[in-house]
């Protein structure tokens, strides 16, 4: 039954390597350019996975059961892992993509990030993120907070989400948008080259999402797709040798680097990429910071963010806001503002065509 | 009118895609600008950015495994 997790992770792994879905990039459109198309793709996860998520605790294949909101340190750890993932280039899933791709500042921030969030769940960092997550109030979600039956969330949720994805829809942009010259035919082309679009891409992921919860459910793992608590296993189980940690979401994990390699090695968008210095030193920050501000949020960008906003949890909706306010204050210092790192060049060729 | 290339390869996005912004900026209308890039998500983004801003793209290819060049027409 665990094989079902590594099933699962290559087929999210793959989707999101040739969707090019990148939450990262949802969060740093808002700050840069004001584009909200791939953050409507996201809260379509969220959205539709909330269907998913409250029908089967409604027919009792899940229980979503209610737990204490530690505040303090999901506005914390979510900054923190907010800014980190600029830092990065990509949060955890999207690193675990990206390093499936060749790109090694991804491995660095991989490795980094998976150190890390092993040292702030049972190493050395334990002591101070237990103490902070021990901050809390007695409340779990949104719906348990204001008295109201999920569903009524639901319904909202999902009329937002589909007026915000009929307005993208709707939208032309003023010239068609250009594609790379067709290679393949049938269901290769459809695989390995097409483009997938950002909607297309995210009800896959969304019922990637939904399917989550009962395969991880049946191995006794109660929860639906995460990436920090198995990356910080995953690290316990090669140092210390212990088969017991391994679980559902390792095999998920695993399956996400495998399915991206696959994705990518497929469609010919595997090399080994070497970053420069200033990239480098960035990857391994922000991997480092990542793998804490994880740890202290309680989840990254997918456990947090894209299923616990599912649910209605508040740690998930509180950590959405706080991350996308920590992309904005990376972006404004490392992209936008006085310190991006540049080593573009720009050069002019004598004759036009 | 000329063609001017901006080489970002080895940058991760959204690196291509600013610089692209502020290299086009420095243009004549009718110039062209050849963007090389090897990030993988730019493959999305830059031909999304240049429909938006209205600008032809003249040329879009792969030049090899996780490399691609686009070029645009500055209007």
């Amino acid at each position: 039954m665990l094989l079902t997790g590594l099933a699962l992770g290559i087929a999210l792994g793959f989707t999101m390597q040739r969707g090019r879905f990148c939450v990262t990039g949802a969060f740093r459109d808002l700050w840069i350019t004001g584009n909200t198309r791939w953050l409507t793709a996201f809260l379509i996860v969220v959205a539709v996975q909330s269907v998913g998520v409250f029908a089967m605790d409604a027919a009792g294949m899940i229980t979503l059961a209610p737990r204490d909101f530690a505040w303090l340190a999901t506005i914390i750890g979510a900054f923190v892992f907010g800014f980190a993932i600029v830092l990065a280039g990509g949060c955890a899933t999207g690193t675990y993509y990206r390093a499936g791709e060749g790109l090694v500042g991804s491995w660095f921030a991989l490795i980094f990030y998976a150190l890390f969030a092993a040292m702030s769940k049972t190493g050395v960092f334990a002591p101070a993120v237990d103490g902070l997550r021990a901050v809390t109030v007695h409340a779990s979600t949104i719906h348990g907070l204001l008295g109201l039956s999920p569903w009524i969330l639901v319904a909202v949720l999902v009329t937002g989400v589909g007026l915000l994805a009929r307005h993208h829809l709707a939208r032309r942009p003023a010239l068609p948008v250009a594609a790379l010259p067709a290679r393949k035919s049938g269901l290769a082309h459809l695989l390995f080259e097409k483009r997938w679009g950002a909607f297309s891409t995210a009800l896959v992921i969304a019922v990637l999402a939904i399917l989550a919860w009962p395969l991880s459910w049946a191995t006794g793992r109660e929860s639906g797709l995460g990436i920090t608590g198995p990356s910080s296993a995953l690290v316990n189980y090669l140092v210390g040798g212990d088969p017991q940690l391994i679980d559902w979401g390792v095999y998920l994990v695993v399956g996400i680097l495998t399915g991206s390699f696959i994705a990518a090695t497929g469609s010919g968008e595997f090399r080994v990429r070497l970053p420069d210095a200033v990239t480098t030193v960035r990857s391994i920050g922000g991997g480092a910071l990542m793998g804490v501000g994880a740890s202290l949020a309680g989840g990254c960008t997918i456990g947090n963010a894209m299923v616990d906003t599912a649910t209605f949890g508040l740690q998930g909706w509180v950590s959405l806001v706080f991350m996308i306010i920590g992309t904005g204050a990376a972006t404004r210092l490392f992209v936008t503002g006085p310190a991006k790192a540049t080593a573009a060049s720009l050069t002019p060729v004598r004759a036009g065509r | 009118m000329s063609q001017h290339v901006l080489e970002t390869d080895g940058q991760v996005c959204p690196f291509p895609l600013v610089e692209a912004g502020a290299a086009i900026a420095r243009l004549a209308p009718g110039d062209e600008l050849v963007i090389n890039f090897d990030c993988t998500q730019a493959t999305d983004a830059l031909p999304r950015w240049a429909a938006e801003q209205g600008y032809p793209v003249t040329n879009f290819e792969r030049a090899g495994n996780a490399q691609w060049t686009i070029t645009v027409r500055k209007t």
